[in-house]
C-alpha cells in the first residue's frame, strides 16, 4: 500500500506557542485515519496545514508523493476538506453551493453538472437541489458541507469534526457516508474528540496531545498499550454450582475469582470467549443475573496516557 | 594611540600653516624651518621606545613651539597643549592633572590667542581622554580574553585527565570485578568440584571390586556436585544487581530527599511489573523526573509533587505532576527540549501540560510494541 499522505517533522508555532510539535505520520491508501485528541490538541492546525490553509513553520507534507508546497494546484485538486465550521452560502441553493465549490476545483460544463448531482445524491440531498441551506437542519447543512468537498472526487478527504452539534440520525448518516466513500476508494482523515466515532469507523488512529502524536495504531494496538486483558463480571444467584476449573479451561481465561455472588474472570482481551463462559455457567446450572464486560476503550487509553479526559 | 596623537598634531599644524599662509606672513623661510623642525621632532617621539629619550623629544618640541610662538607667530602656541599632555601622561595616570597642566600656559598666552588656545587644548584633551577610555576598555577585554583562554586550556586539560581517569577506573573496576568473580568461583565451587572429581575417580576404580562402596562414593560426588551447582547459582544471583530495585530505589531516594530538603510534599507511587524497565529507561525516567522536579521547585509555587511510574502493557509511563500554578501557555525551554530528546532516544515522547498544576509525562515503549 502506498502512502497517500506523508508528513515529516511538521511544526507550527504561533509566537511562543507550539500548536503542532514535530509531527510525523503516514496515511496509507484506503485508510480511514482517525485523529483523536482533546480540543486544542493541534488537530485542526494540522488539517489546515495539510489543506494549505496555513503555512507550516517547519517540516514537509507530501500528497501522493508530491510536496504540497511545490505542487499547490495538484494538492488542492486531490484534497477535499470538510471544515469544522460550516462553509456554505446560506443564500445560494444547495445545488448552487455544490456547483460553486466544484467549479473552484476546476470542474466545468457537463462534468460539473453530473458531479454536482452525484454529490448531492450521495449525501441524501438529491431532492433538495433548489432548497436554501438557511432552511436546513444542522445535520442537513453538514451533509451539504460534505457534498461541497467531495464533488471533485478527491483522493484524500479530510473531515474535521464533521459530527459536532448534530442529531444522532444525521450523525449515523454521515458515518455511513464516510464508510461508503472509503469503499469507493477514497482515503479519509477523520478528526474528532468523540472517542466512540473514531473507534467505530477508523482503521488506524493517532492520539494527539499538545501537538504531538503520543500513540498510533489500530484500535486494538492502542488498547493493547494499556492492557491485553479484560475483566468479565457475572452476577449469579448461588456460588455453589460454579466449577472454577472448568471455567479456567476456556481459551483466554487467565484467572477466575468468586466472591459475593459474583464470578470475576480476567481474560485475554483479544479472545472473544464470553459465549463459552456463559454456556459453561449454564451447563453448571448457575442462575445468571448480570453480565458485565470491562475492556479498555480509547477514552481509557487517552486518560491513562495523558491523565486527562478527551473532553476536558 | 600614537596614531591619534600624530593625526591630532598634523591637524593643528596644517591649521597653523593654512592661517599663516593666508595671512601672508613675510618671513616664510623661518616659518618653513619652524614647521619642519616641529614635524621632525614630533615624528621622533613615537620612534623611541624608552621613556627618557621620549621625554627629551617632547621637551624639545615644546621648547621649539614656545620659541616659535614668541619669535615668529603666537599662533604656534596651539601646538603646546598636545606636547604638555604627552609629557604629563608619561608620568601620571590621572587625566585631570594633564588638563590642569594644559591650562597653565593659558595665563601667558596673549588675549587675542586665548580662545583658540583653549579650544585647541580642550579638543586635544577630549580626543586623548576618549581614546584612553577606549584603549583601557580594549585592554580589559584583551586581559579577559587571555584569562578565559587560560581557563579553557586548564579546563580542557582537566577534562582530558578526568576522561583518562574514568577510562582507567572503568578498566580497573572491570579487572577487580573479574578477579572477584574468579576468586569466588574458585573458592566456592572449585574445591567442591575437585572433591567430587576425586570421589568419582575412586568410585571408578572400586566399581569392579566393591560395588557398594563405589556407589556410595558416587552418591557423595553427586551430592557435592549438586551443592556446587547450587552455590554457582547463588553466587551468580547474589552478584547480579537487582535492576528493578536499583531504579525505583534511586527514584525513591530522590523523592524522599525532595521532601526533606524542600518545603514540598513529594510522593512516589508505582504500578505494574517494574522488572521490564531497562537501566537505560530508568536513567531517562530518573533524569526527566529530576528535571521536572527542578522546574517545579523553581517556578511552580507548588506544595505537592507526585511521581508515578506505571508499567502498562506496551508502554512505560513516568509522570511528575505538581499542584502549583502551572502554565497556561507552555514555552519550550532547554529543559523540556532535553527531556524530549532523552525520551526520543528511546523511542518515546514527553507530554508537558500546564492546565492543572504542571505535569510532565514521559512515555517509553518497551518489549515488542506493534
Amino acid at each position: 500500500m502506498s502512502n497517500v499522505l506523508e508528513i515529516r517533522n511538521l511544526t507550527k508555532k504561533f509566537g511562543d506557542f507550539i500548536a503542532v510539535d514535530n509531527m510525523s505520520l503516514a496515511v496509507r491508501e484506503g485508510e480511514i485515519f482517525g485523529f483523536l485528541g482533546a480540543n486544542g490538541a493541534g488537530k485542526s492546525t494540522t488539517i489546515n496545514m495539510i489543506s494549505s490553509l496555513l503555512r507550516s513553520t517547519k517540516g514537509e507534507i507530501d500528497l501522493l508523493g508530491k510536496n504540497i508546497a511545490k505542487n499547490a494546484k495538484f494538492a488542492k485538486s486531490n484534497i477535499g476538506v470538510v471544515p469544522q465550521d460550516l462553509a456554505i452560502y446560506e443564500d445560494m441553493t444547495a445545488y448552487e453551493n455544490v456547483s460553486f465549490f466544484a467549479g473552484l476545483y476546476g470542474l466545468r460544463g457537463e462534468q460539473l453538472k453530473e458531479r454536482t448531482v452525484e454529490a448531492l445524491e450521495f449525501v441524501g440531498l438529491g431532492d433538495k437541489h433548489k432548497a436554501y441551506p438557511k432552511n436546513f437542519s444542522g445535520g442537513m447543512k453538514r451533509r451539504l458541507n460534505i457534498a461541497c468537498a467531495i464533488a471533485h472526487r478527491p483522493k484524500l478527504i479530510i473531515m474535521d469534526e464533521p459530527t459536532v452539534g448534530i442529531d444522532p440520525q444525521s450523525r449515523n448518516y454521515i458515518l455511513n457516508s464516510v464508510r461508503k466513500l472509503n469503499d469507493m476508494g477514497c482515503t479519509i482523515i477523520y478528526t474528532s474528540h468523540y472517542m466512540e466515532e473514531v473507534e467505530e469507523i477508523c482503521t488506524r488512529i493517532a492520539i494527539v496531545d499538545h501537538g504531538k502524536i503520543i500513540a498510533e495504531g489500530t484500535k486494538e494496538q492502542l488498547k493493547a498499550i494499556i492492557t491485553d486483558t479484560k475483566d468479565i463480571w457475572i452476577g449469579i444467584k448461588s456460588e455453589d454450582e460454579i466449577k472454577v476449573e472448568s471455567l479456567k479451561q476456556i481459551p483466554g481465561v487467565a484467572t477466575v475469582r468468586i466472591e459475593d455472588q459474583m464470578v470475576m474472570i480476567n481474560s485475554k482481551a483479544e479472545v472473544n470467549n464470553l459465549n463459552q463462559i456463559i454456556q459453561q455457567l449454564i451447563r453448571d446450572r448457575a442462575e445468571i443475573r448480570s453480565v458485565e464486560e470491562q475492556a479498555p476503550n480509547l477514552e481509557t487509553v487517552f486518560l491513562t496516557l495523558t491523565g486527562r479526559n478527551l473532553r476536558d | 594611540m600614537d596614531f591619534w596623537t600624530i593625526g591630532n598634531k598634523a591637524g593643528l599644524l596644517f591649521y597653523i600653516i593654512a592661517v599663516l599662509y593666508l595671512g601672508a606672513s613675510d618671513n616664510t623661510a623661518w616659518l618653513t624651518l619652524a614647521y619642519l623642525s616641529y614635524l621632525s621632532l614630533n615624528m621622533a617621539i613615537p620612534l623611541f621606545k624608552r621613556k627618557h629619550p621620549k621625554q627629551l623629544m617632547i621637551f624639545l618640541s615644546a621648547a621649539c613651539v614656545v620659541y616659535c610662538a614668541v619669535r615668529l607667530d603666537p599662533l604656534f602656541i596651539v601646538l603646546l597643549p598636545v606636547n604638555i599632555y604627552e609629557f604629563v601622561s608619561l608620568h601620571v595616570r590621572r587625566r585631570r592633572y594633564a588638563l590642569l597642566t594644559m591650562a597653565v600656559p593659558a595665563l601667558f598666552v596673549p588675549q587675542a590667542m586665548l580662545p583658540i588656545y583653549v579650544l585647541a587644548a580642550f579638543l586635544s584633551y577630549l580626543l586623548y581622554a576618549g581614546n584612553r577610555v577606549h584603549m583601557d576598555k580594549l585592554k580589559a577585554y584583551e586581559d579577559e580574553r587571555e584569562a578565559m583562554r587560560d581557563d579553557l586550556q586548564r579546563l580542557s586539560r582537566a577534562l582530558n585527565e578526568n576522561n583518562e581517569y574514568i577510562r582507567q577506573s572503568e578498566y580497573t573496576i572491570k579487572l577487580e570485578e573479574r578477579n572477584r568473580l574468579s576468586q569466588r568461583i574458585h573458592d566456592e565451587v572449585g574445591h567442591a568440584m575437585a572433591g567430587a572429581l576425586i570421589q568419582m575417580e575412586a568410585s571408578k576404580r572400586l566399581m569392579a571390586s566393591d560395588r557398594d562402596k563405589a556407589s556410595e562414593l558416587l552418591q557423595n560426588a553427586i551430592a557435592i556436585s549438586k551443592e556446587g551447582l547450587e552455590r554457582i547459582r547463588l553466587t551468580l544471583k547474589n552478584m547480579k544487581p537487582r535492576s528493578e530495585e536499583l531504579g525505583i530505589n534511586r527514584l525513591r531516594l530522590f523523592v524522599d530527599e525532595l521532601s526533606a530538603k524542600h518545603a514540598i510534599d513529594a510522593k512516589l507511587t508505582y504500578e505494574g511489573n517494574l522488572d521490564v524497565i531497562t537501566p537505560i529507561q530508568w536513567k531517562i525516567i530518573q533524569q526527566n523526573a529530576t528535571e521536572a522536579a527542578t522546574n517545579t521547585l523553581k517556578y511552580g509555587q507548588a506544595t505537592e509533587i507526585h511521581f508515578e511510574v506505571k508499567v502498562l502493557n506496551t508502554v512505560i509511563k513516568a509522570l511528575v505532576a505538581d499542584n502549583g500554578r502551572g502554565a497556561p501557555k507552555i514555552v519550550k525551554g532547554i529543559g523540556i527540549v532535553g527531556m524530549e530528546e532523552r525520551a526520543a532516544s528511546a523511542g518515546g515522547t514527553v507530554i508537558v501540560d500546564g492546565a492543572r498544576g504542571f505535569s510532565v509525562t514521559t512515555l517509553l515503549p518497551y518489549g515488542s510494541p506493534k
